[in-house]
C-alpha cells in the first residue's frame, strides 16, 4: 500500500495516533492554524494576477496605483505565507522531537514494569521495531503529515471556494474531473482495509524471513542449505510481489486513468473549453486557467499524505498497544523486609495459563544457608529462581522475603535484598567500571576495584587499554569466563543478603573455570543462597539439596541423606559421575 | 535518481525502463506544449473574440489527447516496472546475501536489512509507480514553457530563465543541506536503536540490579542524544525544507512585478501580459507540486543507497572443483588469519586424517574456534591454505565443501519450525527413522517427550522456546543426521548441561570410528582420547602430540591438565 493512493478518508482513522499525539496536541493545532493562514496567503499572488487582468481589461485608462497595489498584495501574501510556514514547521519539528523522546521514555519505563515473560515472547527486534522504527514513523506524522495534509486539503478548498465565488457554473464544470477521480479511487479502494491488512502481513513475512536468513546464515551455509533458507526468503519476496501485482494489476488501468483525468493538460482544456462554452468573463477565466489546473496536484499529494498517515497510524497503534502492556502491579503500601529469610508458600505458576510449571512449592531458605535446586531441564528450577526477584508474579501462593510478600516490597528495596548472577553473559556496552557498579552506581572506584579483586578479575581489567574505563565490546573484549567474573564482581559490590546463582557454576569458558570458582567462593560466603546447578559435585556440600520434577519438590535433604535414600538424586548422581568419569 | 534506479533494475528490464523514461519526457514536453497552446486560445478571448479562439481550442484538445495517451502509456510502464522491480530486488538481494562471507553478517545488519527489504523496497517501487512523473515533469515542462515564452516576449522569457536557474541552485543547496542533517541524526538513531536492543536483551540483569526506567542511564542518554540530534537537524532542515517553496513563491511575485512593469511601461500589451502571467503560473505550478513529493523521494533515494551498499559487497568467489583427492581430510598449510587488525592465527599447519580425533586446546582467545571456522570457509585465510578433501577450500564448489562437513558450533541457531524440520536440515532426504535415531543419540527424544506437541513443537525464532542446552542437542542431532565424513565440533557450550554433555559423548563415540573429527576440546575425556592434540597459544601451535606424549613435558598442556583436574574437585561451599 505504500505505493498506491489511499482516499483522504483514511487519514481520519487515527485511533492510536490520537493517544500518542495528545501531549503535543496544542502545538500541532497552532501549527495547523498557521499552515491554514499560510495557505490562504499563498493564494494572494493568483488573486493579484486576476485583479491585474481586471484592471487592464476593464478600464480604458489603467489605474497604475491599483495595479501596483495588486503586486504589493501578492508580495505581502508571499511574506505572510513564508512566515507562517516557517513557524509552523519549526513548531511541529520541536513538538515532534519532544514527542519522540517522551514516547520512547514512557515505553521504556512501561516495559521495565511488565512481567519479564513479555520479553521472552518477543524478539529484541520487535521491541526495537516499536521503540525505534515505529516511533520514527510517528515522528514523521507529527513533523510532516499534519503540515502537509492541512496544506493539501486547505489549499484546493480555498482555491475552489474562490472559483465558485467568481463563477459557480465554470467552477462546477472544473470540479467534474475531480469528482470522477474521487469516484474511481473510491471504487478501487472499496475493500482497502482488508488489502492493507494483507499487505502488512506480507511485509511481516518478509521481515521474518530476512531475520531468519541473516541470523541463520551460519547454519545454512554450514549445511550447504543456503538455497533453502533463501527459498523461504525468496518465497516471501515473491508473495509480496505477487500480492502487489494482483492487487494493483486489476487496478492499473483505472489507476492510470484516474490520474490522467486530473492531470494539468486535461484540467486546462476543461477550464478553457468551459470558459468558451459558458462565455465566462475573460479576467475570471484567467483565474480558472491558473487555479483549476493546479487542483489535481494537491489532491494527488493528499493521497500520498494519507498513506504516510496510515503508516503512522499503524505505527502509533503498535506504540499505544505497547504503552498499554499490562504491568506487574506495584505495591500499594510498600513494606520493608525484615531479614533475609525467604519463604515460598504453596507457589503455583504457569506461563501460559494451561500447564503449571511450578505446582505447589513450599520451601524456606534460612539466612546464611545454601540451598541447591537440581532437576532435569524443564523441571521448573530456573522459573523458581526467577520468581524471587519478581520477574514474574506467582499465580497462587506467595513468596516472602523477611516476612513480607515480594509483591508488597518496593522495587528499590527488593533489588537491595536479592542479587542475581546469570548464566548467560549480561554485560552492557559501557565501561567495565560501570558494569560492575550496575547495582550501586554511587560506588567509589576503590569499592569497585575491591569487588573486582575479590572476583579475581582486577588484573585482567588493568591489562585492558583503558583499565576500568575500557568499554565492553569496544576496547574490552572479554572471554566468557572473564565476563562471568565481572558479573560476579557486580554481585559482590551489590552486596545483597539474598543471592540467586542461575547455573553460574556451568562455565561458558572452561579455561578460566578455576578462577571463576575462586570468585564464586568469595561471593557466596555468609549469604542466603539459592543455587541452580547442573553439575552435582559443585553443590555436594550445600546445606540442602532440593530436587524438582514436574514443578514439584520430589526430594530434599543433604547430599548424604539423598544418596542414602536412593531416589531421584541418587540416580542423577550415578549418571553424572559415570558420564564425567575421566580416565586418569 | 534515474541513474540510481536504473542500476537496480534487472538487465532484462532495462529496455522497458528506457522506453518509460522516453515516454515520461515526451509527456512532459507535450504538457509544456499544451500550456503554450493556451496563449492563442486565451488571447482572442481577452480581446473579446470568441470565434477566433475556437480553432485553437480544437488544436489544444488534440494536443491534450496526445498528452493523455502518453501519460497513460508512461503510467502503465511505470507500474509494470514497479512490480518487476519488487520481485527482482528480493531475488537479487537473496542470491547475493547467500554468497557473502559470514564476516559481513555482523551486529547491526539485521535491523537495517529488514527495513531495506520490506518497507525499503516498498518505498523504492513508489518511485516508478508514482513519484518519477512529477519529478521529471517539474524539470522538463517549465523548461519547455520558458523556451516557448521566447516566441512571445524575450524579456519575460529571460526573467523566467533567470528564475529557473535561481530555483535550481536553491533546490541543490536545500537537498545537500537536508542530506547533511540527516547524516548526523542517523548515527544517533543507530546508537539509540542498539541501546534499545540491549535494553530488551539484558532486561533480566537490568531488573535484578534496579536499573529500570530512568535509572537505566545508558538507554536514557541515548534517547536524549537522539532528541538533541533531532533538534539540531530540525533547525537546519526546516530552513532547507521551506527554502525551495519560498524561492518558488518569491520568483512568482518577482515575475508578476517584472510583467507589470513592462506592461505599464507600454512595451507589452495588456492581453499579452495577462496571458504570459498565466504561462508563468504554469511554469511555477509543476515546481510547487514536486515539493510535495520531496520527502518521499528522499526516503526512496536513501533506500536505494542502502540496497546498493549491500549489492556492492563482494561475494566470496565460488570455486569450481568438486572432485576430491583426499576425501575426509582436513589440512592447514601455514595458515595465518586476522579479523580486521587483530591477528588471530599465525602460521598454523596440521593435518587431520579420516578415522582420527584431533583435539584443539588452549586458553580463550587463542584462536581455537577460528580454526574450525576457517575449515568451513566462513572466512578467507590471509596467508597459507586450508584444504578439505585434499583441495584448497577456495577452489571447491560450495556444495562439495558442504558435503564434506558437519558442524556443531557455539552459536546454535534453530529455524522457526518443528524440531524434526530442524534436524532434517542436516540432510533433507533423510528417512524418518534416521532422524529419530539421530535424535535418540543426541538425547533430543527426551526433550520431545517433555514437550506438549512432541515432534511437532515449533521452536520459535532462533529456537527461543528451548533452553541453550536443548538447542545444542538439536544441533548435534542435525550434525549426526548429515553423516558427513568430517565433523567439526566446538565443545565449549556443549558442556553446559549434563544432558548435552552426555549427548556429545554419545555423538563422539558414534562418529569417531570412520570419520575425521576436529574438536575444540574442553572435556578431559575428549582430550585424553585424541589421536592428536594441538595446543594453541597466541595463535600458534606451541605443542602437539598425544596425551601420553604431552603430559610429562613441562608447558601449556601440563598446566592446562592440572588446572582442569583442580577445577573438577571444586565445590561451591566447603
Amino acid at each position: 500500500m505504500a505505493t498506491r493512493q489511499a482516499p483522504p478518508e483514511q487519514a481520519e482513522k487515527s485511533g492510536g495516533l490520537g493517544v500518542v499525539l495528545t501531549p503535543v496536541r496544542g502545538q500541532l493545532v497552532v501549527a495547523a492554524v498557521l499552515q491554514l493562514i499560510g495557505a490562504v496567503a499563498g493564494l494572494a499572488p493568483y488573486i493579484a494576477v486576476v485583479e491585474i487582468a481586471r484592471d487592464f481589461l476593464g478600464a480604458a485608462v489603467v489605474d497604475r496605483d491599483a495595479v501596483w497595489l495588486c503586486v504589493v498584495v501578492a508580495a505581502v501574501g508571499f511574506v505572510v505565507r513564508t512566515i507562517c510556514a516557517t513557524t509552523a514547521y519549526t513548531i511541529s519539528h520541536v513538538a515532534d522531537a519532544d514527542v519522540g523522546l517522551k514516547i520512547r521514555r514512557d515505553t521504556a519505563r512501561r516495559l521495565s514494569r511488565v512481567p519479564l515473560g513479555w520479553f521472552t515472547e518477543r524478539s529484541s527486534g520487535q521491541v526495537k521495531r516499536v521503540l525505534a522504527d515505529d516511533v520514527a514513523a510517528v515522528h514523521h506524522a507529527v513533523a510532516h503529515v499534519v503540515n502537509d495534509l492541512v496544506a493539501a486539503v486547505v489549499t484546493p478548498l480555498i482555491a475552489l471556494g474562490y472559483l465558485f465565488w467568481l463563477d459557480w457554473r465554470l467552477a462546477l464544470l472544473c470540479l467534474g474531473p475531480l469528482v470522477v477521480w474521487f469516484g474511481l479511487v473510491a471504487y478501487m479502494m472499496r475493500d482497502e482495509g482488508e488489502r492493507t491488512a494483507r499487505w502488512s502481513a506480507e511485509l511481516d513475512k518478509v521481515n521474518a524471513a530476512v531475520v531468519e536468513f541473516v541470523d541463520g546464515i551460519a547454519v545454512v551455509k554450514a549445511f550447504g542449505q543456503a538455497g533453502r533458507a533463501q527459498d523461504r526468503y525468496r518465497r516471501a519476496g515473491d508473495d509480496l510481489a505477487r500480492f502487489l501485482s494482483e492487487w494493483a494489476g486489476g487496478m492499473r488501468h483505472l489507476d492510470s486513468l484516474a490520474s490522467m483525468i486530473i492531470s494539468p493538460p486535461v484540467m486546462l482544456l476543461v477550464a478553457l473549453a468551459g470558459g468558451v462554452w459558458l462565455d465566462a468573463d475573460p479576467a475570471e477565466l484567467v483565474a480558472f486557467v491558473m487555479l483549476a489546473v493546479g487542483l489535481g496536484a494537491p489532491v494527488l499529494a493528499l493521497g500520498f499524505g494519507a498513506q504516510a498517515m496510515q503508516v503512522a497510524t499503524d505505527a502509533a497503534s503498535r506504540v499505544a498497544k505497547l504503552l498499554a502492556a499490562p504491568e506487574l502491579p506495584g505495591a500499594a503500601e510498600p513494606r520493608r523486609p525484615a531479614g533475609a529469610r525467604v519463604e515460598l508458600d504453596g507457589v503455583r505458576f504457569s506461563y501460559d495459563g494451561r500447564t503449571f510449571v511450578l505446582d505447589g512449592i513450599d520451601l524456606v531458605l534460612e539466612p546464611g544457608t545454601v540451598t541447591a535446586l537440581v532437576g532435569s531441564s524443564g523441571s521448573g528450577k530456573s522459573t523458581l529462581a526467577r520468581l524471587l526477584p519478581r520477574f514474574w508474579d506467582v499465580d497462587e501462593g506467595a513468596i516472602r522475603i523477611g516476612g513480607v510478600d515480594v509483591r508488597d516490597v518496593s522495587e528499590q528495596d527488593l533489588y537491595r535484598q536479592i542479587g542475581f548472577v546469570f548464566q548467560e553473559t549480561s554485560m552492557l556496552r559501557t565501561s567495565i567500571g560501570d558494569n560492575i557498579a550496575l547495582g550501586r552506581p554511587d560506588a567509589t572506584r576503590a569499592e569497585i576495584e575491591a569487588a573486582a579483586r575479590a572476583a579475581q578479575i582486577h588484573d585482567r581489567i588493568m591489562s585492558l587499554p583503558r583499565g576500568y574505563d575500557s568499554v565492553v565490546g569496544e576496547d574490552a573484549q572479554l572471554s566468557g569466563g572473564e565476563a562471568q567474573r565481572v558479573t560476579i564482581a557486580r554481585a559482590i559490590l551489590a552486596d545483597t543478603p539474598v543471592l540467586v546463582l542461575d547455573e553460574a557454576t556451568a562455565f561458558a569458558d572452561p579455561e578460566s573455570e578455576a578462577a571463576v570458582q575462586d570468585a564464586l567462593s568469595s561471593l557466596v560466603s555468609g549469604r542466603t543462597l539459592l543455587v541452580i546447578a547442573h553439575r552435582l559435585h559443585t553443590i555436594r556440600s550445600a546445606d540442602r539439596i532440593v530436587v524438582l520434577a514436574g514443578g514439584r519438590v520430589v526430594e530434599s535433604g543433604s547430599h548424604d541423606d539423598l544418596i542414602a535414600s536412593g531416589g531421584e538424586y541418587a540416580r542423577m548422581w550415578a549418571t553424572q559421575t559415570a558420564a564425567s568419569e575421566e580416565p586418569a | 535518481m534515474i541513474r540510481k534506479l536504473f542500476r537496480i533494475v534487472d538487465h532484462a528490464d532495462r529496455p522497458r525502463f528506457i522506453r518509460w523514461i522516453v515516454l515520461l519526457v515526451a509527456f512532459s514536453v507535450l504538457q509544456g506544449v499544451c500550456v503554450l497552446a493556451v496563449v492563442p486560445v486565451l488571447r482572442p478571448l481577452l480581446d473579446g473574440d470568441r470565434d477566433a479562439a475556437v480553432p485553437w481550442l480544437v488544436v489544444l484538445a488534440a494536443v491534450t489527447a496526445a498528452t493523455c495517451v502518453l501519460f497513460y502509456a508512461q503510467a502503465l510502464h511505470g507500474q509494470q516496472i514497479a512490480d518487476d522491480l519488487l520481485l527482482g530486488m528480493h531475488r537479487r538481494i537473496g542470491d547475493h546475501l547467500a554468497r557473502l562471507p559470514l564476516s559481513w553478517f555482523g551486529t547491526d545488519r539485521r535491523g537495517r536489512l529488514t527495513h531495506s527489504m520490506s518497507q525499503g523496497t516498498a518505498n523504492i517501487i513508489g518511485v516508478p509507480a508514482h513519484l518519477m512523473q512529477p519529478v521529471i515533469s517539474a524539470s522538463v515542462t517549465p523548461a519547455v514553457v520558458a523556451l516557448g515564452m521566447f516566441v512571445f516576449d524575450w524579456r519575460l522569457a529571460t526573467a523566467l530563465f533567470v528564475a529557473g536557474l535561481v530555483l535550481l541552485a536553491t533546490h541543490q543547496w536545500a537537498q545537500a543541506a537536508i542530506a547533511r542533517s540527516f547524516g548526523t541524526i542517523d548515527s544517533a538513531a543507530v546508537e539509540s536503536a542498539s541501546r534499545v536492543v540491549e535494553f530488551a536483551q539484558r532486561q533480566p540483569v537490568l531488573r535484578a540490579f534496579g536499573r529500570t526506567g530512568e535509572n537505566n542511564r545508558l538507554l536514557d542518554d541515548a534517547l536524549v542524544g537522539q532528541r538533541r540530534a533531532y533538534g539540531e537537524m530540525s533547525r537546519n532542515a526546516v530552513i532547507a525544507l521551506i527554502a525551495f517553496s519560498t524561492a518558488v513563491q518569491a520568483a512568482f511575485v518577482a515575475l508578476i512585478a517584472v510583467g507589470v512593469t513592462l506592461a505599464l511601461g507600454g512595451s507589452l500589451d495588456a492581453a499579452e501580459l495577462i496571458v504570459l502571467l498565466v504561462l508563468v503560473t504554469r511554469f511555477i505550478g509543476p515546481l510547487i507540486e514536486v515539493v510535495d513529493h520531496a520527502a518521499a523521494l528522499r526516503m526512496a533515494s536513501e533506500d536505494i543507497d542502502r540496497i546498493d551498499e549491500v549489492l556492492a559487497v563482494r561475494p566470496l568467489p565460488e570455486g569450481s572443483v568438486d572432485r576430491l583427492s583426499e576425501p575426509g581430510e582436513v589440512r592447514f598449510d601455514n595458515v595465518s588469519f586476522g579479523y580486521d587488525d587483530r591477528q588471530v592465527l599465525r602460521d598454523v599447519s596440521f593435518a587431520a586424517r579420516p578415522g582420527t580425533l584431533t583435539a584443539i586446546v588452549g586458553p580463550s582467545g587463542s584462536g581455537k574456534t577460528t580454526v574450525l571456522r576457517l575449515a568451513a570457509r566462513f572466512w578467507e585465510v590471509d596467508a597459507g591454505a586450508v584444504r578439505v578433501g585434499g583441495v584448497d577450500v577456495r577452489e571447491l564448489t560450495t556444495a562439495a565443501l558442504a558435503d564434506q562437513l558437519a558442524m556443531v558450533f557455539q552459536d546454535v541457531y534453530l529455524f522457526d519450525g518443528t524440531i524434526e524440520a530442524n534436524i532434517r536440515l542436516g540432510r533433507p532426504d533423510a528417512t524418518a527413522e534416521e532422524i529419530h535415531e539421530a535424535a535418540r543419540l543426541a538425547r533430543v527424544d527426551e526433550i520431545v517427550n517433555r514437550l506438549p506437541d512432541g515432534w511437532d513443537t515449533r521452536v520459535g525464532e532462533g529456537g527461543v522456546s528451548l533452553s541453550g542446552g536443548e538447542r545444542q542437542r538439536v544441533s548435534i542431532a542435525r550434525a549426526l543426521v548429515k553423516q558427513a565424513p568430517i565433523v567439526l565440533l566446538d565443545e565449549a557450550t556443549a558442556a553446559l548441561d549434563p544432558g548435552g554433555e552426555a549427548a556429545v559423548t554419545a555423538a563422539l563415540r558414534m562418529l569417531a570410528e570412520r570419520r575425521t573429527l576436529v574438536v575444540v576440546a574442553h572435556r578431559l575425556h575428549t582430550v585424553a582420547a585424541a589421536d592428536q592434540i594441538l595446543v594453541l597459544d597466541g595463535g600458534r601451535i606451541t605443542q602437539r602430540g598425544t596425551h601420553a606424549e604431552l603430559i610429562d613435558q613441562p608447558g601449556r598442556y601440563q598446566d592446562f591438565w592440572r588446572e582442569r583436574e583442580r577445577a573438577k574437585g571444586w565445590r561451591l561451599t566447603v
